[in-house]
């Protein structure tokens, strides 16, 4: 029968090894063997009472009451529900995972806004200083349009336009033509 | 980003036909440098203009 160290099991459910000593001082879970030198060693129908221990450990229950449940006899109403709990930690933690994956992406986001040097407010008041007014910006993106469609898409793109307005702007710059 | 290259001589055609002159361009260069050098730096740099060309352009 394959057996575990403690450092194994710690590592498996992100337990530091004193709180396993103490489970196993206080008798929430005692390792079923010990080594020739005498360590802990948890069998897999120990590693099975922990996932239990850590189901029941995440709906908030002392570990008391933990005991408690471990010694009685489970009803096919408790081991049900024991299941269903399993299945919401997983939910739980599938959820947790995706809103990780959202907040990197819109922390990206956020970021690559704040560092773009040249807005579109910086862009059109360059535009200005070049002593263009609104019909003479209109002008540029229609010749922009015309000669290098392509580089207009990547330069909306790159002063940080969203993808509508740079096709709107796309739109009327061609049809001036 | 397409594979459309967009380089110096493109632009400075764009910046002809609707009425810019060299002039106003030089002016346009230095206005850029005084409000925004960061954004000045990596406007030349999208237009794929060499280190050196940019330094000039930038103490215009």
């Amino acid at each position: 029968m394959q057996m575990f160290t403690i450092g194994k099991v710690a590592k498996k459910y992100s337990l530091s090894r004193s709180t396993l000593i103490y489970y196993d001082m206080i008798g929430v879970l005692t390792p079923s063997g010990r080594s020739e030198s005498n360590y802990r060693l948890y069998s897999d129908s120990d590693l099975k009472k922990m996932d239990r221990i850590q189901l029941f450990r995440s709906t908030g229950l002392s570990l008391e009451a933990i005991e408690l449940l471990l010694q009685t006899e489970s009803s096919e109403l408790s081991s049900t529900l024991e299941s269903r709990l399993f299945a919401i930690n997983n939910e739980i933690e599938k959820l947790r995972d995706q809103q990780k994956v959202i907040l990197k992406i819109l922390e990206n986001e956020i970021l690559d806004k704040n560092t773009r040097v040249i807005t579109k407010g910086v862009w059109v008041s360059m535009l200005e200083a070049a002593g263009l007014d609104e019909k003479g910006m209109k002008n540029w993106h229609v010749e922009f349009e015309k000669n290098s469609p392509e580089a207009h898409q990547d330069f909306l793109e790159s002063i940080g336009i969203d993808k509508d307005e740079i096709s709107a702007i796309r739109d009327w710059s061609r049809a001036e033509c | 980003m397409s594979n459309e290259v967009m380089n110096k001589e493109k632009w400075v055609l764009l910046f002809k036909e609707i009425g810019l002159d060299e002039a106003t361009m030089t002016r346009w260069h230095r206005e850029f440098e005084a409000r925004y050098p960061d954004g000045h730096q990596s406007f030349l740099e999208w237009l794929n203009i060499g280190e050196d060309e940019i330094r000039h352009i930038r103490a215009l």
